[in-house]
């Protein structure tokens, strides 16, 4: 029970984008298509699921001084092997997703869900949490690729979906996209989440 | 205090030591399967920009310009059919690695193929699109190219990628590289 909970907070009470704002530099520079951004979801949940559970275990022997070296040095030494057997054994898989996994070192759920997370509890919760936090991250930034995409190209999944009479607004596919987009979807989350905050209360 | 730093750094020392150790380990059984790897890319990107040939030799490359980094002889039947270049010319985000193959007898590109590149996704990126390394086929090797905005008026120009005219004209440049080289080398005698 308590192992499914752990899973599905990280989709929308404790979004990685949304909520915690946490990761949104990779999420402003894979976010141009939809296509990249799944690519880049599916990369980061696994490197996220493998330095979760390797961290768990190694919960109790590291003092924690340094646990933040510590996390760093093993999520970075994940992320050049995860890179270099990719490379070697699925060249289909790497020529897809292999330009985002460099970009995972730097985002921050990663060290976030280790330090807030599976530094503290067992293996098991701690695959879930990754999971989960995986999972919301990919709605996340596929939800602004698809806002950016449809707008900036015309295209959705690579697919033409507007009409070739479709102009379409290039700032989108921008860094400055990037911005507006978010801007708007935080706007709006915020707004769902106040709300429910003032259900409660009222309740 | 001195204990307890001698034994944060032993374990940071651990740590380090075991991730560079396991680093090393999976670098040492992946680096030749990778290297093939690279090779068969670069085989198959010599097949996509020459098509016709049967084998491809590197030949020395003696000129001087910085954007050519190597010279492949594209061989049918052992006769010396085609020339296929890499270029590298510099982009917005760094080298845009480039193949660009040439008929020796019609004196025409037949094909480039953008290999590596670290462009803007979705503007600039789009220089892997099928439908741009189109746009330069069949181009004649006579005369050095020109990156246009807007439709093309004259066999010498070709559309640039809407709103990455920077590596638009990047990847012309390392194809002028090449042609360069190639009007002066392998023109019909």
């Amino acid at each position: 029970m308590r192992i499914g909970k752990e899973f599905t907070k990280g989709v929308i009470a404790e979004n990685p984008l949304f909520v915690q704002v946490l990761g949104t530099c990779p999420a402003l520079a894979v976010t141009t298509s939809v296509n990249n951004a799944l690519g880049m979801g599916v990369a980061f949940t696994a490197v996220l699921v493998c330095s979760n559970l390797v961290i768990s275990i190694l919960r109790k022997a590291v003092p924690s001084d340094i646990r933040i070296p510590s996390y760093i040095v093993v999520i970075a030494s994940f992320v050049t092997m995860i890179e270099m057997i990719m490379n070697a054994f699925s060249p289909a898989l790497y020529s897809a997703l292999g330009i985002f996994i460099p970009l995972i070192v730097v985002n921050c759920v990663i060290l976030g869900r280790a330090e807030a997370f599976a530094g503290k509890n067992a293996a098991l919760p701690s695959i879930a949490d990754g999971l989960g936090m995986g999972l919301g991250y990919t709605l996340a930034i596929v939800a602004v690729s698809s806002i950016r995409e449809i707008l900036g190209a015309g295209t959705f999944f690579g697919y033409h979906i507007l009409g070739s009479s479709y102009e379409p607004i290039l700032i989108m596919i921008l860094p400055a996209g990037a911005f507006i987009t978010m801007g708007f979807l935080f706007a709006g989350m915020n707004i769902i989440n106040r709300r429910q905050a003032a259900k409660k209360e009222v309740m | 205090m001195n204990q307890k730093v001698f034994k944060l750094t032993a374990f940071l020392l651990i740590v380090c030591g075991v991730s560079a150790f396991l680093i090393a380990y999976i670098n040492d059984i992946t680096i030749d399967r990778i290297a093939a790897q690279n090779a068969q890319a670069l085989q198959e990107g010599y097949t996509e920009v020459y098509p016709e040939a049967s084998e491809y030799s590197e030949t020395e490359y003696t000129g001087s310009d910085a954007a050519i980094t190597d010279v492949v002889s594209a061989k049918k039947d052992g006769q010396e059919v085609g020339v296929i270049y890499t270029v590298a010319p510099g982009g917005y985000g760094g080298a845009v690695l480039t193949l660009v193959g040439f008929d020796i007898e019609t004196q025409k590109i037949t094909g480039i193929k953008v290999l590596k590149q670290s462009e803007t996704p979705g503007l600039g990126g789009n220089c892997t699109q099928p439908w741009f390394a189109a746009r330069f086929a069949g181009k004649s090797a006579a005369q050095p190219l020109k990156a246009v905005k807007t439709e093309t008026s004259s066999d010498q120009e070709v559309q640039a990628i809407t709103a990455a005219t920077i590596t638009s004209t990047a990847v012309v440049t390392g194809i002028n590289a090449a042609q360069a080289d190639f009007a002066a080398n392998y023109a019909n005698r």
